[in-house]
């Protein structure tokens, strides 16, 4: 598979990249860890004139804390994420789904932001261009169609980041920059909910930085994924839970975020209120996952049927609150 | 699309490419420096076929674009042993017959002496999840989980 013809932009400054996105606006796809944008390029599926290399901007790396908060710079691997006794230590969540990439030779490349910005994807749409072309195009191809879904109005395609949730689940912030300002937000609100077009970033702004907030007294986390086999593989349903409390394990704050059940990651507040305020018997940690049931939006578009992953949802979700809380109970 | 020109430190030595940017390391090795011990097999990151090792970590030579390597030291399978003496990796690997079609072998070769220059003495658990990014359809993985054991628990004693 051969790709397609383009011009390589390599900024050794972060200002210089901002004007190379500002001057070519639309026109530039960005590599940081490069792992997805290939095989999109390989298909066809992403055809850019340019491509911005973020290779040379050396200070787009590293996690550091500051104020109450860790900061892990956009350019940053999933490796050394996955091997910061910082991020382990206090985000448990976010340090398990990034040891639940794909597989090691992915994780060493892949970064947490073109972990963030990886687009949705379907089968019916992540294919070869002579597979794509046998059928009318779908709404995420630019047509008035859904092949995944029969007399489907939208698009249906699934947003498969492990790291948006878990990074949702503790409230991360995304900063984004441009060449004349900047500008701080929650990353859940990076999401449009479109499975066209699911992120609502510029196309002059580049993320440089995650934020994210140290809770404060007792907490914990917990990453559940669903996938066939244990490496390689793309989350079919996930679950990133947060919660906070005491060490007899009654529940302060929650928060429920739901993976690769729709166009971009779920919050599900009417699971989260159901642990909020109590020490959560078994009967309320099921009806905590029971609830994520009614916001899962999937079709039948990725390797198990739609009926399956909505049943996991629920199983999922269990899983990563009873292990976020056996974890808060521990004795720290 | 205008031609570069770039240099890359593949196996110690310096070679000079004039390419076209949209080339991945892959197509470079294979089709320009005739660095065939690298496989091509699924060409989307999937299988492993196509892992060399940048700057001492094994990645996907098929999904990084040739720009991407410039001033990194790229290792190949070529570039394992020294003259006629192989890797104890690659020894391991036929000692315990771990290689039967052996196109996952440089891969998995070159995985294993990464997992094995950054933690000596691995786990089985450690062994198989270093391993977990690359497919072999004829070992079942057994026998290469034991090649690289035996150099574990070599390191070990």
């Amino acid at each position: 598979m051969r790709l397609p013809p383009f011009e390589v932009l390599e900024p050794a400054t972060l200002k210089n990249a901002l004007s190379m996105l500002e001057k070519h606006k639309g026109k530039v796809k960005i590599v940081a860890g490069g792992t997805e944008i290939v095989g999109l390029m390989k298909l066809g599926l992403s055809v850019p004139p340019y491509i911005l290399s973020l290779r040379k901007i050396k200070n787009l790396q590293g996690i550091k804390e500051s104020k109450g908060q860790i900061i892990i710079r956009s350019n940053t691997t999933l490796r050394e994420i996955i091997e910061s006794s910082l991020i382990n230590d206090l985000f448990k969540g976010i340090s398990q789904a990034a040891n639940l990439v794909a597989a090691p030779p992915i994780q060493n490349r892949a970064t947490i932001g073109g972990n963030i910005f990886q687009n949705s994807r379907c089968m019916y749409y992540n294919q070869s261009e002579l597979f794509r072309n046998g059928l009318k195009p779908c709404y995420k191809a630019g047509g008035v169609m859904c092949r995944a879904v029969k007399g489907g109005n939208r698009c249906f395609s699934v947003y498969q980041s492990d790291m948006a949730p878990a990074l949702i689940s503790f409230n991360a912030k995304a900063k984004l920059e441009k060449s004349d300002s900047s500008r701080t937000i929650l990353i859940s609100d990076l999401f449009t909910g479109k499975g066209e077009n699911p992120h609502s970033i510029g196309e002059n702004e580049l993320l440089t930085d995650i934020i994210i907030p140290i809770p404060k007294g007792q907490y914990s986390s917990a990453y559940e994924k669903l996938r066939i086999r244990k490496s390689l593989e793309y989350p079919l349903m996930s679950s990133a839970v947060f919660v906070s409390g005491n060490m007899n394990g009654e529940v302060i704050d929650a928060r429920i975020v739901l993976g690769a059940a729709g166009s971009s990651p779920k919050i599900i507040d009417k699971a989260s209120k159901v642990l909020k305020g109590k020490k959560p018997s078994n009967k309320d940690i099921e009806a905590a996952s029971g609830a994520v049931l009614q916001f899962v939006e999937v079709a039948d578009n990725l390797p198990v049927p739609a009926s399956y992953r909505r049943k996991m949802a629920v199983i999922y979700t269990k899983r990563a609150i009873q292990k976020a809380l056996k974890d808060l109970r521990k004795d720290r | 699309m205008k031609k570069i020109t770039l240099t890359l430190k593949i196996n110690d030595e310096k070679y000079e490419i004039i390419t076209y940017p949209n080339r991945t390391l892959l197509e470079i090795l294979r089709d320009d420096l005739l660095l065939t011990g690298t496989k091509e097999s699924c060409g989307e990151g999937a299988c492993g076929a196509c892992t060399v090792l940048l700057d001492g970590l094994p990645v996907r030579s098929c999904l990084l674009l040739v720009t991407e390597a410039k001033d990194c030291e790229i290792t190949t399978i070529e570039g394992l042993a020294k003259g006629e003496k192989l890797d104890p990796v690659q020894e391991s690997f036929i000692e315990h017959h771990a290689i039967q079609c052996g196109f996952c072998s440089p891969g998995m070769i070159l995985t294993a002496r990464s997992l094995l220059n950054h933690n000596p003495a691995p786990t089985e658990e450690e062994i198989r999840f270093a391993i977990s990014g690359n497919v072999c359809r004829c070992t079942g993985y057994a026998k290469i989980v034991e090649a690289i054991q035996a150099l574990s628990n070599r390191g070990r004693e």
